[in-house]
């Protein structure tokens, strides 16, 4: 029935997201505690080592994280609109900043892009393999 | 209502951020030169500019979509984990990649800021800006930086790297899934992983574990910084 396959893949969902906030709080906790890596981070660790020990299986999260992965540019908007805020910091020494920015991100892109090249060469197959992949989970939202 | 109690609902900005981001998308698919977050952030900031409204009235609802970051960042696992079984060869090296690609831009950002005139706060202020927000700004504080410049600065530098990011790697024939992850993820965090998303999974994979091997790799190298600084 149509109707109990929704609620199904609610649940889906629900248990999804529930397990990711679960791992968010407890990698919070491991922060107050001291722990220096901040808490979403250690959270994606621990979720990582949970699946890699079969704690946690793909399924019970996949969706939600889907849903996440493929709408993380909207979560970001709003710190970009907070831009807004930094005119003042940069007057002071906003040529300074700029410019820091511009060359590292450069650097950064670059010198990182030139050792893949180096050390990890160029896999043919796997662009090639993802993209329809992805499209079809985007297609049957 | 007036326009300065028009943002007083959290449900306003919060609707209006998706609306944006949902036209920044559907723009982003039909061109895909078309950076989405730049799309869906400047008509709020125009907005705001117009109505003479503080971002803090944005942020009441503003604040409820970027919470959501937290359960986004643990989301990258699954990427990682379905990925890892193929890239585990990779792993070490990409560990290699990332770490002097990590240093390259630390010791970048620190010596143009210095070389044009920066104060010492501010010039650390500019080291941890390649790795995600809440990571940098708990180095940049542990560091004696100024918070609020290097969240502007890893903003811009995630917005710049998703926007511009794989079009420079091509302009230098950089192709294939593990040197653009890795060069995006080490370059511009979460904001350029999550533009990788919907090009490849792969790509975004790769920049999952890139992006988490420099967020550890930039803390170490803090945690020893500061002894030097003192």
């Amino acid at each position: 029935m149509l109707h109990k396959r929704r609620m199904e893949e609610m649940w889906d969902y629900l248990r999804g997201t529930l397990l990711l906030v679960s791992f968010l709080f407890v990698g919070q906790g491991a922060h107050w505690l001291g722990c220096p890596l901040p808490g979403s981070v250690t959270g994606l660790l621990l979720l990582l080592l949970a699946m890699i020990f079969r704690l946690v299986r793909l399924q019970w999260v996949e969706k939600a994280a889907g849903l996440f992965l493929r709408h993380m540019v909207l979560l970001f908007v709003p710190v970009t609109v907070g831009l807004l805020e930094v005119g003042p910091l940069l007057k002071q020494s906003g040529l300074a900043i700029l410019a820091s920015l511009v060359v590292s991100l450069l650097a950064t892109l670059i010198a990182t892009g030139l050792l893949s090249r180096w050390l990890l060469p160029y896999d043919e197959n796997s662009t090639v393999n993802a993209g329809p992949e992805m499209l079809r989970q985007m297609e049957d939202r | 209502m007036t326009a300065a109690g028009f943002f007083t609902l959290p449900a306003v900005s919060i609707a209006m951020t998706v609306a944006t981001y949902a036209l920044g998308l559907r723009l982003h698919l039909r061109w895909r030169w078309i950076p989405p977050i730049l799309v869906a952030a400047a008509p709020i900031i125009c907005l705001l500019v117009v109505l003479h409204e503080p971002f803090s009235a944005y942020n009441r609802g503003g604040a409820w979509i970027t919470w959501l970051l937290g359960p986004g960042t643990v989301a990258l696992a699954v990427p990682m984990f379905r990925n890892g079984i193929a890239l585990r060869p990779s792993l070490p090296r990409l560990g290699i990649v990332v770490s002097l690609g990590s240093t390259v831009g630390m010791v970048s950002a620190g010596l143009t800021a210095w070389a044009l005139g920066a104060p010492r706060a501010v010039v650390l202020s500019t080291l941890p800006k390649s790795v995600t927000t809440p990571i940098a700004i708990e180095i940049s504080k542990e560091l004696g930086g100024i918070p609020a410049i290097t969240i502007a600065m890893v903003v811009i530098t995630g917005v710049l790297g998703a926007s511009f990011g794989v079009t420079i790697l091509q302009l230098l024939h950089i192709r294939g899934a593990r040197a653009t992850g890795a060069a995006i993820g080490t370059a511009s965090h979460g904001v350029g992983t999550a533009s990788l998303v919907r090009r490849s999974e792969r790509e975004a994979a790769v920049s999952s574990w890139a992006m988490a091997a420099a967020g550890i790799f930039i803390s170490i190298v803090a945690t020893i910084l500061k002894f030097f600084l003192k």
